[in-house]
């Protein structure tokens, strides 16, 4: 085994989102960006599996907006090299763009054995990249795998399903897209990131993949994002100091009336 | 605003993730019971907090002291007592062995201390020499190749868990402050003893404890610097604590800070949150500001010490600001919660108790601005 590929999403923390409360629209103003929690259990598969493989190269794979400032983020996670694609075209890709630039990136370094993506997203959480990006490069496609083990050129997957378990063994090369369960992501340690400067980021171009501007158009455009609404009823069910038998008593009722029970 | 270079922000990015999902969960149930975090501060070892500023030929991570800051404000964010640990460990433990120690020493000791495996501490106050340095009664005698030191030090932090100290005792009694010395002392010296464990109002599962040297025998080799010139390590050293504990002030103000935030936005009465009232909205407002002037000080402290060879007048405005912010910051917040803060159930009177001890170790607020002073009349 030569190469592992792991693709990766630079996301804005989705913990730091203001709602503004009469619009319902999102302020992410306060928003950092961060390395996609689900893709750090990706970049975690890769550092295991080369470890496996006794030898292979780990590169990391992004593109997108603003992905140069990812680099030493994703190098203190494990990879060797990683490959970023900073392009402002790129700023509303969907999963069809985004997928096509990534299989061009992968392409272009050529020798790519495995290539791993998380099941999704934190900011869109599509879940079709993995897949996308197998049916471009034309490598078979396993999805929701939660462990992962190789020999030699052949790896042996679990996948955890809604309707029971499966445990697939397949050859490379091949694109499979891990669950957080597959690993726990460990946070880079003070060494790590410093080491990180060290490690080669290499940034390559839409022209240098063999992609024109308008064959990365997004085919969906998302016109509006807006948090959803809960409406509460807001009984108080103690209200003018009812005792615990009236309280029950009017919880019954009410359920009754809204035909919950 | 963020002036932060970005190996700053990832080392901080990486300390907040480590401190909200590993020391978060355990910070309340270790003040309650009083235990030293064992398992987090083998954590801080292994992802290299311990080993901070240290350059890499003693293992350790050799970044800058704002770096060192920025870790030390974001473990205390969720907890003083962690950020006291790697504050004394390093500035007041490393620091004066890598700053004034021979190349054996720093080979034989800091290996150990910047990869975690041991935590030091640092014994300069006693019962009768707080502020009053050149009181010291412990006293150490040279007898053929080794100092033999008798004394008492307390207060001492890291003091049941530490392996490495450093022991300041008189060489000369005649000289005073010149006569004081500076020693690397182990746990395990013949005569070496932990004596009383300190019940505090606050930093709780910190250890702090007595040291006891009785007859205790230290090998020639480990004197620090030379003799006579134990005064002037403490006082260095000490001012890169200062940098510490005004981090660890920082931190304390920021987490009271956002406890306080969030509960004015979901605290209803007269039907609506508080923070909708202007007296909430200009408490947290000058909460807000002072903790962030606190923190440009302190971070501007740290910048002196990575660039400036001295840099006592920095490191005292940004401990005194930051400490007494921080008393301020945590007391606003229990009274932004009400009766629910001085409970257990919110962890702002935590920070209030931890707050209150940066006013008064590593030099009290009236000893920095007898520093300051100095400084400008100078």
């Amino acid at each position: 085994m030569k190469k592992i590929a792991v693709c990766y999403k630079w996301v804005l923390n989705d913990a730091d989102i203001r709602i503004n409360e009469n619009t319902r629209a999102l302020d992410m103003e306060k928003c950092k960006p961060q390395v996609n929690e689900y893709d750090r259990n990706g970049l975690e598969t890769g550092v295991k599996l080369k470890e496996a493989s006794g030898g292979a190269e780990l590169v990391g794979i992004t593109c997108g907006l603003n992905t140069e400032s990812s680099t030493k983020d994703a190098l203190s996670r494990g990879p060797d090299a990683v490959y970023y694609l900073d392009d402002a075209i790129l700023e509303s890709s969907d999963s069809a763009t985004t997928s096509k630039v990534l299989a061009g990136m992968i392409r272009s370094l050529g020798d790519v054995d495995v290539v791993i993506c998380s099941e999704g997203s934190s900011d869109q959480y599509a879940q079709q990249v993995g897949p996308r990006i197998a049916a471009l490069l034309q490598y078979p496609s396993v999805s929701y795998v939660s462990a992962v083990s190789l020999d030699g050129d052949t790896l042996t997957l679990d996948r955890k399903l809604e309707d029971g378990a499966e445990t697939v063994t397949v050859k490379a090369p091949v694109v499979i897209s891990v669950s957080p369960d597959v690993c726990e992501a460990p946070i880079p340690s003070v060494k790590q990131i410093l080491s990180a400067k060290k490690k080669p980021a290499a940034a390559l171009t839409l022209a240098g993949i063999g992609l024109s501007a308008d064959a990365v158009k997004p085919l969906a455009a998302i016109n509006s994002v807006k948090a959803p609404q809960t409406s509460r009823k807001a009984i108080n069910l103690s209200e003018g100091g009812a005792s615990l038998d009236e309280a029950v008593g009017k919880l019954v009722k009410q359920l009754s009336t809204d035909g919950l029970l | 605003m963020s002036f932060l270079t970005e190996d700053q922000q990832l080392i901080q990015n990486m300390v907040r993730e480590f401190a909200e999902k590993e020391v978060a969960p355990i910070a309340a149930e270790i003040d309650k019971t009083h235990t030293f975090p064992t398992k987090t501060a083998k954590r801080m070892g292994e992802l290299g907090l311990l080993g901070l500023t240290v350059p890499e030929e003693y293992e350790g991570n050799p970044c800058d002291n704002v770096a060192y800051s920025v870790a030390v404000e974001e473990l205390s964010r969720v907890c003083g007592t962690h950020g006291v640990i790697i504050s004394a460990h390093i500035s007041l433990g490393i620091s004066p062995i890598l700053k004034f120690g021979t190349d054996a020493q720093k080979k034989k000791y800091l290996p150990d201390l910047a990869s975690g495996r041991k935590l030091s501490a640092f014994c300069l106050t006693e019962a009768g020499a707080g502020t009053d340095a050149a009181s010291q009664q412990s006293v150490a005698e040279l007898k053929g190749d080794k100092y033999v030191i008798n004394g008492s030090k307390v207060f001492i932090t890291n003091g049941a868990v530490a392996d490495t100290f450093i022991y300041f005792a008189m060489t000369d009694k005649s000289k005073g402050l010149k006569g004081i010395s500076a020693f690397i002392v182990e746990k395990g010296f013949p005569g070496f003893a932990v004596g009383q464990v300190e019940d505090k109002l606050g930093i709780c599962a910190s250890s702090t404890t007595e040291i006891i040297l009785k007859d205790c025998q230290v090998p020639k080799e480990n004197l620090l610097g030379g003799e006579g010139q134990g005064f002037k390590i403490a006082m260095q050293t000490l001012d890169g604590g200062r940098i510490g504990i005004a981090s660890q002030a920082v931190g304390l103000a920021q987490g009271a800070l956002e406890a306080a935030i969030t509960y004015a936005k979901q605290r209803v009465q007269f039907g609506k949150p508080i923070s909708a009232n202007q007296g909430i909205q200009w408490m947290l407002a000058d909460m807000a500001t002072r903790t962030e002037a606190a923190r440009q000080l302190t971070r501007h402290a740290a910048l002196a010490k990575d660039t400036k060879d001295r840099y006592s007048l920095e490191a005292a405005m940004a401990k005194v600001f930051a400490a007494e912010a921080a008393m301020w910051v945590t007391t606003k917040a229990v009274q932004v919660h009400g009766g629910i803060g001085y409970t257990r159930s919110y962890p702002v009177e935590r920070f209030m108790r931890d707050a209150k001890i940066t006013e008064i170790y590593e030099g009290t607020s009236e000893v920095q601005r007898m520093v300051i002073s100095g400084n400008i009349l100078a």
